[in-house]
Protein backbone atom coordinates (compact mmCIF):
# COMPACT_ATOMS: atom_id res chain seq x y z
CA UNK A 1 0.00 0.00 0.00
CA UNK A 2 1.56 3.24 -1.16
CA UNK A 3 1.13 6.20 1.13
CA UNK A 4 -1.15 8.96 -0.13
CA UNK A 5 1.54 11.65 0.21
CA UNK A 6 4.04 9.58 -1.74
CA UNK A 7 1.49 9.09 -4.51
CA UNK A 8 0.84 12.86 -4.66
CA UNK A 9 4.56 13.60 -4.85
CA UNK A 10 4.99 10.98 -7.57
CA UNK A 11 2.20 12.61 -9.61
CA UNK A 12 3.88 16.00 -9.09
CA UNK A 13 7.14 14.49 -10.35
CA UNK A 14 5.29 13.17 -13.42
CA UNK A 15 4.02 16.69 -14.14
CA UNK A 16 7.56 18.05 -13.87
CA UNK A 17 8.65 15.38 -16.37
CA UNK A 18 5.88 16.61 -18.71
CA UNK A 19 7.31 20.12 -18.31
CA UNK A 20 10.75 18.77 -19.31
CA UNK A 21 9.17 17.26 -22.42
CA UNK A 22 7.54 20.55 -23.41
CA UNK A 23 10.93 22.22 -22.87
CA UNK A 24 11.91 20.53 -26.14
CA UNK A 25 9.26 22.59 -27.91
CA UNK A 26 10.58 25.82 -26.36
CA UNK A 27 14.09 25.14 -27.64
CA UNK A 28 13.32 23.51 -30.99
CA UNK A 29 9.95 25.16 -31.75
CA UNK A 30 10.18 26.49 -35.29
CA UNK A 31 7.91 29.50 -34.69
CA UNK A 32 7.35 31.79 -31.71
CA UNK A 33 3.77 30.54 -31.37
CA UNK A 34 5.04 27.07 -30.50
CA UNK A 35 7.23 28.60 -27.84
CA UNK A 36 4.46 30.74 -26.31
CA UNK A 37 2.13 27.73 -26.10
CA UNK A 38 4.91 25.55 -24.66
CA UNK A 39 5.74 28.10 -21.94
CA UNK A 40 2.03 28.33 -21.16
CA UNK A 41 1.81 24.52 -20.83
CA UNK A 42 4.84 24.58 -18.52
CA UNK A 43 3.20 27.25 -16.39
CA UNK A 44 0.06 25.16 -16.04
CA UNK A 45 2.21 22.15 -15.12
CA UNK A 46 3.95 24.31 -12.51
CA UNK A 47 0.65 25.36 -10.94
CA UNK A 48 -0.51 21.73 -10.73
CA UNK A 49 2.84 20.55 -9.34
CA UNK A 50 2.87 23.26 -6.65
CA UNK A 51 -0.72 22.41 -5.68
CA UNK A 52 0.14 18.69 -5.40
CA UNK A 53 3.29 19.41 -3.36
CA UNK A 54 1.35 21.72 -1.06
CA UNK A 55 -1.17 19.00 -0.33
CA UNK A 56 1.53 16.32 0.04
CA UNK A 57 3.57 18.41 2.50
CA UNK A 58 0.34 19.52 4.21
CA UNK A 59 1.14 23.23 3.77
CA UNK A 60 -1.91 25.13 2.46
CA UNK A 61 0.18 28.33 2.38
CA UNK A 62 1.88 27.05 -0.78
CA UNK A 63 -1.44 27.27 -2.62
CA UNK A 64 -0.99 31.08 -2.65
CA UNK A 65 2.09 30.62 -4.82
CA UNK A 66 0.09 28.38 -7.16
CA UNK A 67 -2.53 31.15 -7.43
CA UNK A 68 0.10 33.83 -8.14
CA UNK A 69 1.55 31.60 -10.83
CA UNK A 70 -1.82 30.95 -12.41
CA UNK A 71 -2.29 34.74 -12.71
CA UNK A 72 1.26 35.38 -13.93
CA UNK A 73 1.05 32.57 -16.47
CA UNK A 74 -1.89 34.28 -18.13
CA UNK A 75 -0.12 37.65 -18.00
CA UNK A 76 3.03 36.17 -19.55
CA UNK A 77 1.16 34.60 -22.46
CA UNK A 78 -0.67 37.87 -23.13
CA UNK A 79 2.58 39.87 -22.96
CA UNK A 80 4.40 37.50 -25.33
CA UNK A 81 1.50 37.41 -27.78
CA UNK A 82 1.09 41.19 -27.74
CA UNK A 83 4.80 41.67 -28.34
CA UNK A 84 4.72 39.09 -31.11
CA UNK A 85 1.78 40.67 -32.92
CA UNK A 86 3.18 44.19 -32.81
CA UNK A 87 6.86 43.52 -33.38
CA UNK A 88 7.11 40.08 -34.94
CA UNK A 89 5.42 40.91 -38.21
CA UNK A 90 2.45 38.64 -37.51
CA UNK A 91 -0.97 39.78 -38.86
CA UNK B 1 12.64 8.80 -2.22
CA UNK B 2 9.81 10.45 -4.14
CA UNK B 3 11.17 13.83 -3.08
CA UNK B 4 14.50 12.87 -4.63
CA UNK B 5 12.67 11.90 -7.83
CA UNK B 6 10.82 15.20 -8.13
CA UNK B 7 13.96 17.17 -7.21
CA UNK B 8 15.94 15.31 -9.87
CA UNK B 9 13.28 15.99 -12.51
CA UNK B 10 13.18 19.67 -11.46
CA UNK B 11 16.95 20.01 -11.67
CA UNK B 12 16.94 18.52 -15.18
CA UNK B 13 14.15 20.94 -16.14
CA UNK B 14 15.90 23.98 -14.67
CA UNK B 15 19.22 23.06 -16.26
CA UNK B 16 17.55 22.58 -19.64
CA UNK B 17 15.80 25.95 -19.37
CA UNK B 18 19.04 27.69 -18.34
CA UNK B 19 20.93 26.14 -21.26
CA UNK B 20 18.09 27.17 -23.58
CA UNK B 21 18.13 30.74 -22.27
CA UNK B 22 21.89 30.92 -22.73
CA UNK B 23 22.20 29.21 -26.11
CA UNK B 24 19.10 30.16 -28.13
CA UNK B 25 19.96 32.53 -30.95
CA UNK B 26 16.60 34.29 -31.09
CA UNK B 27 16.34 36.79 -28.21
CA UNK B 28 12.58 36.39 -27.75
CA UNK B 29 12.93 32.59 -27.48
CA UNK B 30 15.71 33.16 -24.96
CA UNK B 31 13.43 35.38 -22.85
CA UNK B 32 10.74 32.66 -22.94
CA UNK B 33 13.23 30.01 -21.83
CA UNK B 34 14.22 32.32 -18.98
CA UNK B 35 10.56 32.62 -17.90
CA UNK B 36 10.29 28.82 -17.92
CA UNK B 37 13.49 28.64 -15.85
CA UNK B 38 11.87 30.86 -13.25
CA UNK B 39 8.84 28.54 -13.12
CA UNK B 40 11.08 25.56 -12.33
CA UNK B 41 13.12 27.40 -9.70
CA UNK B 42 9.97 28.44 -7.85
CA UNK B 43 8.83 24.80 -7.51
CA UNK B 44 12.27 24.03 -6.06
CA UNK B 45 11.78 26.79 -3.47
CA UNK B 46 8.35 25.39 -2.59
CA UNK B 47 9.77 21.87 -2.14
CA UNK B 48 12.54 23.26 0.08
CA UNK B 49 9.68 24.83 2.10
CA UNK B 50 10.60 28.46 1.45
CA UNK B 51 7.26 29.82 0.19
CA UNK B 52 8.23 33.49 0.61
CA UNK B 53 11.20 33.06 -1.72
CA UNK B 54 8.94 31.13 -4.10
CA UNK B 55 6.47 34.02 -4.18
CA UNK B 56 9.24 36.54 -4.84
CA UNK B 57 10.59 34.33 -7.61
CA UNK B 58 7.10 34.16 -9.13
CA UNK B 59 6.50 37.91 -9.02
CA UNK B 60 9.99 39.12 -9.92
CA UNK B 61 11.56 36.30 -11.92
CA UNK B 62 8.63 35.27 -14.08
CA UNK B 63 6.56 38.46 -14.05
CA UNK B 64 8.54 41.67 -13.84
CA UNK B 65 11.81 40.46 -15.38
CA UNK B 66 10.11 38.97 -18.43
CA UNK B 67 8.01 42.06 -19.08
CA UNK B 68 11.06 44.29 -18.58
CA UNK B 69 13.02 42.16 -21.09
CA UNK B 70 10.12 42.37 -23.56
CA UNK B 71 9.99 46.17 -23.16
CA UNK B 72 13.73 46.40 -23.72
CA UNK B 73 13.37 44.14 -26.75
CA UNK B 74 10.59 46.30 -28.16
CA UNK B 75 12.99 49.26 -28.19
CA UNK B 76 15.79 47.40 -29.98
CA UNK B 77 16.24 45.46 -33.18
CA UNK B 78 15.55 41.75 -33.26
CA UNK B 79 17.56 40.17 -36.07
CA UNK B 80 15.97 37.21 -37.84
CA UNK B 81 18.33 34.24 -38.00
CA UNK B 82 17.92 30.79 -39.48
CA UNK B 83 20.16 29.20 -36.89
CA UNK B 84 18.40 27.97 -33.74
CA UNK B 85 21.37 27.76 -31.39
CA UNK B 86 24.21 30.17 -30.78
CA UNK B 87 27.74 29.05 -31.62
CA UNK B 88 29.76 28.49 -28.45
CA UNK B 89 33.37 29.50 -28.14
CA UNK B 90 35.75 27.09 -26.45
CA UNK B 91 37.30 29.77 -24.24
CA UNK B 92 33.88 30.72 -22.81
CA UNK B 93 33.05 27.08 -22.03
CA UNK B 94 36.39 26.62 -20.26
CA UNK B 95 35.91 29.80 -18.21
CA UNK B 96 32.32 28.96 -17.20
CA UNK B 97 33.31 25.36 -16.44
CA UNK B 98 36.11 26.50 -14.13
CA UNK B 99 33.70 28.87 -12.36
CA UNK B 100 31.15 26.06 -11.88
CA UNK B 101 33.88 23.81 -10.47
CA UNK B 102 34.87 26.50 -7.95
CA UNK B 103 31.22 26.92 -6.91
CA UNK B 104 30.72 23.13 -6.63
CA UNK B 105 33.76 22.90 -4.33
CA UNK B 106 31.86 24.97 -1.73
CA UNK B 107 28.80 22.63 -1.72
CA UNK B 108 30.16 19.93 0.67
CA UNK B 109 30.61 22.50 3.45
CA UNK B 110 26.88 23.33 3.48
CA UNK B 111 24.76 21.70 6.22
CA UNK B 112 22.36 18.95 5.09
CA UNK B 113 18.78 20.00 4.27
CA UNK B 114 16.66 19.89 7.43
CA UNK B 115 19.67 19.14 9.66
CA UNK B 116 18.96 19.97 13.29
CA UNK B 117 20.99 20.77 16.39
CA UNK B 118 24.77 20.84 16.23
CA UNK B 119 24.75 19.44 12.69
CA UNK B 120 23.32 22.74 11.42
CA UNK B 121 25.51 25.73 12.31
CA UNK B 122 22.76 28.14 11.22
CA UNK B 123 20.34 26.80 13.84
CA UNK B 124 22.82 26.09 16.65
CA UNK B 125 24.87 29.25 16.04
CA UNK B 126 25.33 31.80 18.79
CA UNK B 127 23.74 34.65 16.82
CA UNK B 128 20.56 32.67 15.99
CA UNK B 129 20.14 31.58 19.59
CA UNK B 130 20.60 35.18 20.79
CA UNK B 131 17.85 36.45 18.51
CA UNK B 132 15.51 33.60 19.44
CA UNK B 133 16.04 34.22 23.15
CA UNK B 134 15.93 38.02 23.23
CA UNK B 135 13.97 39.19 20.20
CA UNK B 136 10.59 39.41 21.90
CA UNK B 137 11.82 41.11 25.07
CA UNK B 138 13.87 43.71 23.20
CA UNK B 139 11.55 44.52 20.28
CA UNK B 140 8.12 43.13 21.28
CA UNK B 141 7.67 41.71 17.77
CA UNK B 142 6.21 38.18 17.79
CA UNK B 143 7.91 36.94 14.62
CA UNK B 144 11.67 36.52 15.09
CA UNK B 145 12.43 37.05 11.39
CA UNK B 146 10.40 40.29 11.33
CA UNK B 147 12.17 41.42 14.50
CA UNK B 148 15.57 40.95 12.87
CA UNK B 149 14.47 42.65 9.63
CA UNK B 150 12.63 45.60 11.12
CA UNK B 151 14.45 46.22 14.39
CA UNK B 152 17.98 44.77 14.59
CA UNK B 153 18.89 45.68 11.01
CA UNK B 154 16.31 48.37 10.44
CA UNK B 155 18.66 50.76 8.58
CA UNK B 156 19.62 47.96 6.20
CA UNK B 157 15.94 47.30 5.50
CA UNK B 158 15.38 51.02 4.96
CA UNK B 159 18.12 50.99 2.33
CA UNK B 160 16.51 47.98 0.66
CA UNK B 161 13.14 49.74 0.68
CA UNK B 162 14.74 52.77 -1.04
CA UNK B 163 16.19 50.47 -3.70
CA UNK B 164 12.82 48.75 -4.28
CA UNK B 165 11.05 52.12 -4.40
CA UNK B 166 13.41 53.56 -7.01
CA UNK B 167 13.16 50.33 -9.04
CA UNK B 168 9.37 50.64 -8.99
CA UNK B 169 9.53 54.29 -10.06
CA UNK B 170 11.92 53.41 -12.87
CA UNK B 171 9.70 50.54 -14.06
CA UNK B 172 6.64 52.81 -14.05
CA UNK B 173 8.55 55.45 -16.04
CA UNK B 174 9.49 52.84 -18.65
CA UNK B 175 5.94 51.49 -18.80
CA UNK B 176 4.51 55.01 -19.20
CA UNK B 177 6.25 55.38 -22.55
CA UNK B 178 3.79 52.92 -24.09
CA UNK B 179 6.23 51.04 -26.29
CA UNK B 180 3.49 48.50 -26.94
CA UNK B 181 1.05 51.07 -28.30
Amino acid sequence: MVEFETALLAIAAAFVVFAVVSLYRVIAGPTDHDRVIAVNVMGTNTVIAIALVSSALDAPLFLDIALVYALLNFLLSIAFSKFNVEHGGVL
Amino acid sequence: MTLTLIEGALLVFVLGCALGAALLKDVLASVMAFAAYSLGVSIIWVILEAPDVGLTEAAVGAGIMTILFLLALANTVRPQEDQILERVRFRTVAFVGAFVLVMLATVPSLPAIGADGAANPVVSGEVTQYYLANAYEQTEVHNAVTAVLAAYRGFDTLGEAVVVFSAGVAALTVLRQEVFA
